[in-house]
């Protein structure tokens, strides 16, 4: 077996679980959308990486961070909806990626490529995975409360903000991370379908986000796997693989 | 005389340059219950806001150092689609089934497994409010805010868990201030009342303040039809 298999099936597993579970704190604070728009705001990181040859998961971080950080500040100078300047910030991000993005690295770009993986990455993905997903398992229930009631969880001293500001944090780093697998254009679904399928399936909390998180690991081993079989892109298997048990979750959905 | 809980001095709460409350003083004593009467728009549900914290205000609050405070708030809507199952909900608090079903019996509910496993936006209005209800006492605050609780409870129900918690609440020496705009049987068991619109109206003892001049004040315009 050659090695590549093996590492892109770990990292399928670890960033495939942790952002099954992320996608489900994330629809339920009706923020599905903001992992696709930030998959695209990480476009330009993800350009120069492939340009320069380096991990585009670390490309993708900063501009991240910067788009966070200008639809943060935008948000407080305009008081415009904040999926209008999140708009604005992953559109212009696209056309700037594009600027410079070599046409033969386009489609990397756009679905992922995860056959050169190597074992750094591996461990890196691992590492970031599980450390986000302790941090998400440790803030869950009080983000979720925060949800339910800002003002009960506030008396119950949950400190709405600063859990904001890490929940926002830890979506950043999934999306850096998933965007080696499904590249920018099909990031969204890998936090949006498993979770999506895992709601239609849970009756309870634990159920919905642990369904979440096995749903997207499974996504993410059988993409890969019929890639090494296949020789199809990864990315786009991986997001049908998902859409398909959405599709079948459909038929058991609890009324 | 018990202890002061709660101490509040020339309270004044703004809204974009509008005035909601205006200067008012009272306090809240160990074990009393306070019933704050007005009709609405009175700024009652402001003023509970402001006294947890969650709004700015000018004038003095001072709560008793590391108090346990809990709120019932008027609005709690849980979505029908979210999967958070009655007993998660009452996992948020780290307590004990031991704890969660003595709570349920407080606010009048048998509960049973099924009942535990349901969704909580699947309750009917009225168990949703006890389930709330039961929520905050479950961890036996000291003082407990309660904004409109008995909304969508029926009217035989409200009289039997308000009765049950007053017994409740004088047993466990608790604190409450309860929020009505409807003058009833809140008034009867309560200690003191304050009834206000913006600006206090009246302030003391029900036997001593709930006399037809006093309700005319609260009532006076709306009930001139």
């Amino acid at each position: 077996m050659e090695p590549q298999w093996l590492y892109s099936t770990i990292v399928g597993i670890s960033v495939g679980g942790v952002a099954g579970y992320l996608g489900s704190l994330m629809i339920t604070k009706r923020m599905a959308l903001v992992g696709d728009a930030l998959g695209h705001v990480a476009l330009p990181g993800v350009a120069l990486a492939l340009i320069y040859g380096f991990n585009v998961s670390w490309g993708a971080l900063p501009c991240l961070a910067l788009g966070i950080l200008l639809i943060w500040l935008f948000e407080m100078r305009t008081k415009l909806p904040m999926e209008a300047l999140t708009g604005i910030v992953f559109t212009t991000s696209v056309a700037i990626a594009f600027l410079f993005l070599p046409e033969s690295e386009v489609s990397t770009a756009l679905i992922g490529d995860i056959s050169q993986i190597n074992l750094a990455d591996t461990l890196v993905s691992i590492i970031l995975s599980l450390v986000v997903f302790l941090i998400l398992r440790k803030i869950f229930s009080q983000m979720i409360l925060a949800n339910l009631s800002e003002e009960l969880a506030k008396i119950e001293h949950v400190e709405v903000e600063k859990y904001n500001l890490i929940y926002l944090i830890c979506i950043a780093i999934v999306v850096s991370l998933g965007i080696k697998i499904t590249g920018s254009l099909l990031m969204g679904a890998l936090v949006i379908t498993p979770a999506a399928a895992a709601r239609n399936l849970a009756r309870n909390l634990s159920q919905y986000s642990y369904g979440a998180l096995i749903i997207g690991i499974i996504s993410c081993v059988a993409g890969i796997l019929m890639f090494w079989f296949f020789s199809l892109p990864a990315g786009p298997l991986v997001i049908l693989i998902a859409s398909l048990i959405f599709l079948i979750s459909l038929g058991f959905k609890k009324r | 005389m018990s202890d002061i809980v709660l101490k509040v001095k020339n309270l004044n709460v703004e809204f974009e340059g509008e005035k909601v409350l205006e200067d008012l003083t009272f306090d809240l004593r160990e074990k009393e219950i306070l019933v704050i009467l007005g009709p609405n728009g009175a700024g009652k549900s402001v003023l509970l806001r402001t006294l947890l914290g969650l709004l700015p205000f000018q004038g003095l609050i001072q709560w008793k150092k590391d108090i346990h405070k809990g709120f019932v708030p008027e609005e709690f809507v849980v979505s029908k689609n979210l999967p958070l199952s009655v007993k998660e909900f009452f996992q948020f608090k780290k307590v004990s089934l031991k704890e969660i079903s003595q709570a349920f019996d407080w606010v009048g509910i048998k509960i049973s497994e099924k009942f535990l496993e349901k969704r909580l936006g699947t309750l009917s209005s009225g168990q949703l409010r006890r389930t709330l209800i039961a929520w905050v006492m479950v961890d036996s605050p000291d003082v407990i805010l309660l904004d409109e609780p008995m909304v969508g409870i029926d009217i035989h129900g409200r009289e039997t868990i308000y009765d049950s918690l007053v017994e409740l609440w004088t047993k466990k020496g608790q604190s409450i201030i309860f929020v009505s705009h409807e003058i009833g049987e809140v008034c009867k068991k309560a200690d003191k009342i304050l009834a206000l619109d913006k600006r206090k109206l009246f302030y003391g003892l029900p036997k001593k303040v709930i006399t037809p001049q006093n309700l005319a004040k609260i009532y006076g315009t709306s009930m001139a039809l």
